[in-house]
């Protein structure tokens, strides 16, 4: 019972930590399981699945009845993240534990140094903790292309392809159907790449594959930080899905485990929008590259064995 | 249907998934906590859809537990096959297209899940 509490605490604390600073969860629920629970890597990935894919419902559910997901953006790549994440989810099962650790490990460094980078914890991965409690509360990811209102504008898409970041491209009848109120779409074949490597991650890792998607969708196609974000919530999904079904029928989710885990996260998330305005994110969001940077090393030296 | 209104179902398909999954799960958590099984027990009961209806019937924690997980990896299926059905309704069928791409690709990982 003790077990079973402990559990479900360590999941709403996930869950709320990862919410407030703006991240599905994955990248603290495998830590969680493997470290702390002693679980092997791919189960606590399966587990971790699970909980990506509640909270995912969850928020986008709210996202499509604001109108703030690109519906049609989001079905068109997902096509490309559901395929990885199927190969991602094969290549799960034949590379050993520690392997996966290591490249874990990098994946946990390279969201510290995100998050160091951006100027908002949030604004790096996108990821609100508002939609999830469905408090009525706005998603607050006023990126470069909203202004402070949230509006949305093309000031992205155009200091994307002054940066070179992305190339003006025809208004063909693809990407001029995906594209939205005030914006238009660019680089759909970037986003295509983003797209696959963003399903390959989230089935390899457990996570979301929003550090993947947001910053692709949003600084090389054009797509305001708000709609990057909700629109990647929505995919995310459909890719974990696709992910979870091969370790469901492959022994890889452990019931006991990922039922309270994600009980957990889910009810830790929606705490997360009711407490948000209390926390001091700043030190919230230091305290959190500490403990990436801990949990990198712990995995690697568990990769290294 | 307008692109509003069939977001707007989609957004309810998608909460009333995580609701129905949400319960069901803390129904089986409960079950745990009732029947003395611990997370950490081993071997944990396998994935197996024959015998899903008896657990459920005989009120095993197993069940329930296993039928939430089901609901929660299935709701974005069941929201993409809403979409292609919206889609199919406004006559667009480049995205009906897209749908079922993306519903194939999810019938393959089971495939291929199972088959593994």
């Amino acid at each position: 019972m003790f077990e079973l509490l402990l559990l479900v605490g360590g999941g709403v604390a996930a869950g709320a930590f990862g919410a407030l600073l703006g991240l599905g969860g994955g990248v603290l629920i495998v830590p969680l399981l493997t470290l702390g629970f002693g679980l092997p890597f791919r189960e606590a990935v399966g587990a971790s699945l699970v909980c990506v894919i509640v909270t995912s419902s969850a928020a986008a559910s709210v996202y499509l009845q604001r109108d703030v997901a690109n519906l049609r953006l989001g079905m068109t790549l997902e096509m490309f993240t559901a395929i990885a994440a199927l190969a991602g989810g094969l290549i799960a099962f034949l590379l050993p534990d520690r392997v996966l650790a290591i490249m874990f490990a990098a994946l946990l460094l390279y969201v510290a140094l995100t998050m160091a980078r951006a100027r908002d914890a949030r604004e790096a991965m996108g990821v609100s903790p508002g939609p999830v409690a469905g408090s009525g509360a706005r998603a607050r990811h006023d990126g470069p292309a909203a202004d402070e209102d949230g509006d949305l504008d093309t000031a992205t898409a155009d200091s994307a392809i002054d940066a070179g970041l992305a190339e003006p491209e025809p208004d063909s009848g693809l990407a001029a159907s995906l594209s939205g109120p005030g914006y238009r779409i660019h680089s759909l074949g970037r986003g295509v790449v983003g797209s696959l490597l963003a399903g390959i991650v989230s089935a390899l890792f457990g996570v979301g594959g929003g550090i993947v998607k947001v910053p692709v969708m949003n600084l090389i196609m054009g797509v305001p930080m708000r709609v990057a974000t909700a629109t990647s919530n929505l995919m995310i999904g459909v890719t974990a899905s696709a992910g979870g079904l091969i370790y469901l029928f492959r022994g890889g989710i452990d019931p006991y485990v990922a039922a309270p885990t994600a009980v957990g996260v889910f009810v830790g998330a929606s705490l997360a929008s009711r407490l948000a305005d209390r926390v001091d994110l700043p030190v919230l969001r230091l305290l959190f590259i500490a403990v990436l940077v801990v949990t990198a090393a712990q995995m690697a030296l568990r990769g290294i064995g | 249907m307008n692109d509003a209104r069939l977001e707007r179902t989609i957004g309810l398909v998608l909460g009333a998934g995580a609701i129905i999954s949400f319960c069901l799960l803390a129904i089986g958590i409960a079950g745990m906590g009732v029947t003395h099984v611990g997370p950490l027990d081993r071997p944990f009961p396998p994935f197996d859809l024959n015998r899903l209806g008896s657990d459920l019937v005989a009120l095993n924690p197993a069940g329930f537990l296993w039928l939430g997980l089901l609901a929660v990896i299935l709701t974005p299926s069941v929201r993409v096959l809403a979409s292609l059905l919206g889609f199919a309704a406004a006559g667009e069928r480049r995205m009906v297209a897209v749908a079922a791409i993306v519903l194939a690709a999810i019938c393959l990982s089971a495939a291929l899940g199972a088959g593994g």
